[in-house]
């Protein structure tokens, strides 16, 4: 029974129905949603890390190896992580009882000078889904505002992003000032955008490159496991 | 040779794309020249330059934006558009450049930008595209659009730019993030030509389509609902060789192709793909 609820909520998640209104994939799929089977199975006492790893998660991953494959693409990868997150949503407070914790804190900015944030938001989208607590810091965010940030609200993990070549030298910038500040070694930088490459992550001294959200994730799983 | 109304702007010379990042790190002029005779050879009326950063040998983005102007101007006469929010990349980039039409984008309704690039663009005489923003982002509606277009109009009027030298860009999200943005786009477009009869509207096509399959399709479908909007030119890839038949299609339906005489001649000198 309780198996039953987690297959289908992981089925729900990868066809990207967050309610029971959404069209999926499969059109002849219906039923409650991701966010209706989510609180079916917290009512059902089903333990809410069961919920996250086995639902949600498991159901996130497939959804990124199909969009590795382009099997999926943009929309239908943000509509299982908009359904994702909205279960996240329903699942903190249970998870905040249990004890239990997310995946780490995520902060994201688009460096200064920079407006660009459609990847900003769908890197910010997929780790909400994934379960990391994601701190948006927004737009052409000045480098000093994320040392900062860094400093008194220590995350875990560092997203920068950068559309332009004459804006991604910005996150060199901002690897510097963060090691000025003494700060660089209690945080992983991720960097992504069109115009970064694995080569500039090197030059600067990143924790790593990511194409796309979905790499951030096997990154920070990996960073955990070292 | 102007095809038809829709004016074609070749996008092709893109620092952001990578084999041209590639080829302008390696000073490589033969790729560059290449691709600028391709799309002044397809029928572009415009050849977009946007040379990105400074690269290693050229030392500053300024000089790599000069060596690129020479590199483009030694094969073809087209006029140019010249692609950088750098006051001081496009002054170099206009000194350097020998012909008479010139395009500048672009700038935003950021009053310092607008001041030194509007000067430029007055001094020069050239067109200048505008892209209906302000600090902090693409607006998200029609409306916020709007109200930046008329800070831009009212900003230029009082240098003395005149309403035709500006080509406002409505500005384009990708319909794959946000399923209400292809419409907010073509309503700003119908937006500024009702307001400013005289400027004019371009944009570029492909953002459109970001993220999602068949991109080709969805900028030549959305190149022809523009054009139904008022759209007057278009930053796309001229060697697309069915967006430029369907540009002249546009024109056609769109009444701006009188007895359907230029839609004809390029059918018999073999231009249209179906």
């Amino acid at each position: 029974m309780n198996e039953d609820m987690i297959a289908k909520l992981k089925e729900n998640v990868i066809q990207g129905r967050k309610t029971q209104d959404d069209e999926g994939i499969d059109e002849d799929l219906t039923g409650p949603g991701v966010v209706e089977l989510t609180q079916q199975a917290l009512d059902a006492n089903i333990p809410v890390a069961v919920i996250i790893k086995e639902g949600l998660t498991a159901g996130m991953q497939v959804v990124g190896e199909k969009f590795s494959t382009k099997e999926y693409f943009i929309p239908d990868m943000l509509a299982s992580a908009e359904a994702v997150g909205a279960a996240m949503d329903i699942a903190k407070p249970y998870l905040e009882v249990s004890g239990g914790s997310t995946n780490g804190k995520f902060a994201i900015a688009t460096v200064k000078g920079d407006i660009h944030d459609i990847g900003k938001n769908i890197v910010a989208i997929l780790l909400k889904g994934a379960g990391y607590e994601v701190h948006d810091l927004g737009i052409d965010v000045p480098t000093e505002k994320i040392v900062e940030f860094v400093r008194t609200e220590k995350p875990d993990y560092l997203g920068l992003s950068a559309l332009l070549t004459t804006t991604m030298v910005v996150m060199g910038e901002v690897a510097d000032a963060l090691k000025q500040a003494g700060l660089r070694e209690q945080v992983k930088v991720l960097i992504g955008g069109a115009a970064v490459s694995i080569e500039y992550a090197q030059e600067i001294g990143a924790d790593a490159y990511c194409a796309d959200g979905f790499e951030a994730i096997k990154q920070m799983e990996a960073f955990q496991t070292a | 040779m102007r095809l038809g109304k829709m004016l074609i702007i070749g996008e092709r010379i893109n620092a952001s794309n990578k084999s041209v990042g590639q080829a302008l790190a390696n000073g490589d002029k033969e790729f560059l020249q290449n691709l600028a005779k391709a799309q002044a050879d397809a029928g572009a009326a415009f050849i977009d330059v946007n040379a990105g950063a400074a690269t290693d040998w050229a030392g500053s983005s300024t000089a790599l934006m000069e060596w690129l102007i020479d590199v483009v101007q030694e094969v073809t006469e087209k006029p140019l558009c010249i692609d950088s929010d750098d006051p001081a990349v496009v002054q170099a980039a206009l000194k350097r450049y020998r012909g008479e039409t010139v395009m500048i984008n672009s700038v935003n309704a950021e009053p310092e930008r607008l001041n030194s690039i509007g000067r430029l663009a007055l001094e020069r005489k050239t067109s200048l595209v505008a892209l209906v923003m302000r600090d902090g982002g693409i607006p998200r509606t029609v409306e916020e659009r709007l109200d930046a277009a008329d800070a831009i109009m009212t900003h230029l009027v009082g240098l003395g730019v005149k309403e035709e030298q500006v080509y406002f860009d409505p500005l384009v999200l990708p319909i794959s993030v946000d399923s209400t943005q292809g419409l907010i786009t073509l309503k700003t477009i119908a937006g500024i030509k009702a307001r400013y009869p005289s400027a004019k509207t371009v944009m570029g096509l492909s953002n459109i389509s970001y993220g999602l399959p068949n991109r080709r399709m969805i900028n030549r479908a959305f190149m022809v609902m523009s054009a139904a909007m008022g759209l007057d030119a278009a930053i796309m890839d001229p060697l697309d060789a069915k967006a430029m038949s369907l540009a002249r299609v546009a024109d056609m339906l769109t009444g701006e192709d009188l007895a359907c005489k230029k839609y004809i001649k390029a059918h018999r000198k073999g231009l249209l793909v179906e």
